[in-house]
């Protein structure tokens, strides 16, 4: 959708859109900011899971981008640069809130919910083809904060896990057992939410 | 190798790699394989998770006076309206972004309602309203891709994907809607993804002019 979004409704494209907010061209900045907000909102949304503080964070990282636009010189997509702005703020955030610390050892050590899974009859209950993204997103929001934050870095936006690592201050092992930790929580989720259904009916 | 130390291993290979000894083990346990299965799985619809929310007016509102406080923006000539100049030319798709938004509204205040008139209509032969609207939406779909591919073919294929994401979007949350007609949640879904698919019909059109 990369080119048809760069005809903005005012019939200009992003890079015009982005030169004239450069001078101060307010309508500009509302182009800009209708082009761009629902992938902001959406990413302050799933990492912090309230509606408030989306918006409020929303509205923070664009301020910042706007301070900063002068800066912009085209080395990387707009969208991207901005998408990594976005995500700053969000940890910023985060961190100045209590970020769930994650814990080298925490990673390293094997705990009771990582045991061998056994179950019984597995080959009749793989999720393949049984998710809808209603009940994903519903699970999603049902992470545990930490698990969500990765969850949505690396399967949601596409960040690897040596850019986490280093956004969130971990190691990359760290982070890829986060990870670990937050699928294998969804697939219980998704399948309490399958069992759940298959009750009903 | 038993199935306790391949799981604790999997966090660091799921992606790739893992030694021959785990490959195997991979191969030949079922329930490892099943559990491997689950968790791409995951990993890949989550990918095709797209944004589905717009922050509320406000954000705008703070955002522009906070530009304006601070300087940032010169003060707006006479505003023609955010979409600029009226445009008469969204031809035959402009009617059909609206039938969209009705068959919005005709799904979700029907209500409870609808699983029970759906099977009296089926049963009576009628079709019902919004199978009719579904019928119509996918050749509306192949009338948004023929444009695009006249008038901007390199973007048909990315278009197509679009179309079948919110496609997929809306078929979900019909699915719960009609488990649990009283789903809030699935309702908002529904409604977003209807107006996400406005939004690629209209986009369509503009490319059209």
């Amino acid at each position: 959708m990369t080119q048809a979004k760069k005809i903005l409704a005012t019939g200009i494209s992003e890079a015009e859109a982005i030169e004239r907010a450069k001078a101060g061209d307010s309508e500009s900045f509302e182009a800009l900011y209708g082009l761009h907000k629902r992938r902001v909102y959406s990413l302050c949304l799933r990492m912090t899971g309230n509606t408030a503080e989306a918006e409020d964070l929303t509205q923070e990282a664009f301020l910042q981008l706007y301070r900063k636009i002068a800066t912009f010189r085209g080395e990387s997509a707009f969208s991207t640069w901005l998408h990594r702005l976005a995500v700053n703020v969000v940890l910023m955030h985060l961190r100045k809130k209590g970020l769930p610390e994650i814990s080298l050892d925490e990673a390293m050590e094997p705990q009771q919910e990582d045991g061998p899974k056994k179950d019984i009859g597995a080959r009749d209950n793989v999720l393949a083809g049984s998710i809808d993204r209603v009940n994903l997103e519903r699970a999603i929001e049902s992470l545990p904060p930490g698990y969500r934050i990765i969850f949505v870095l690396h399967d949601i936006e596409g960040y690897e896990h040596n850019e986490i690592a280093e956004m969130m201050g971990c190691s990359i092992g760290n982070s890829k057992s986060q990870l670990h930790k937050a699928r294998m929580k969804l697939r219980d989720l998704l399948k309490i939410s399958r069992a759940e259904k298959a009750v009903k009916h | 190798m038993k199935c306790a130390e391949f799981q604790r291993a999997l966090p660091y290979i799921i992606d790739g790699g893992g030694t021959a000894e785990e490959q195997e083990h991979l191969r030949s346990c079922n329930i490892c394989a099943d559990l491997v299965q689950d968790l791409r799985y995951i990993a890949e619809q989550a990918k095709l998770l797209v944004p589905m929310e717009d922050p509320s007016p406000r954000v705008w509102n703070g955002i522009s006076k906070t530009l304006e406080r601070e300087g940032l923006v010169k003060p707006a000539p006479a505003r023609r309206g955010l979409l600029g100049p009226q445009r008469q030319s969204w031809g035959f798709l402009a009617p059909l972004a609206a039938v969209s938004a009705l068959a919005v509204g005709l799904y979700i205040y029907n209500g409870s309602n609808r699983a029970e008139q759906t099977t009296t209509a089926q049963q009576s032969g009628e079709q019902p309203a919004m199978a009719q609207v579904a019928d119509d939406s996918a050749q509306d779909d192949q009338q948004v891709l023929e444009l695009v591919a006249q008038h901007q073919p390199s973007m048909r294929q990315t278009y197509e994907q679009n179309l079948k994401s919110v496609n997929a979007y809306i078929r979900d949350a019909k699915a719960s809607l009609q488990q649990n007609p009283d789903d809030n949640e699935a309702k908002e879904y529904l409604m977003q993804a209807y107006e996400q698919k406005a939004m690629l019909y209209q986009m369509a059109a503009r490319s059209g002019e």
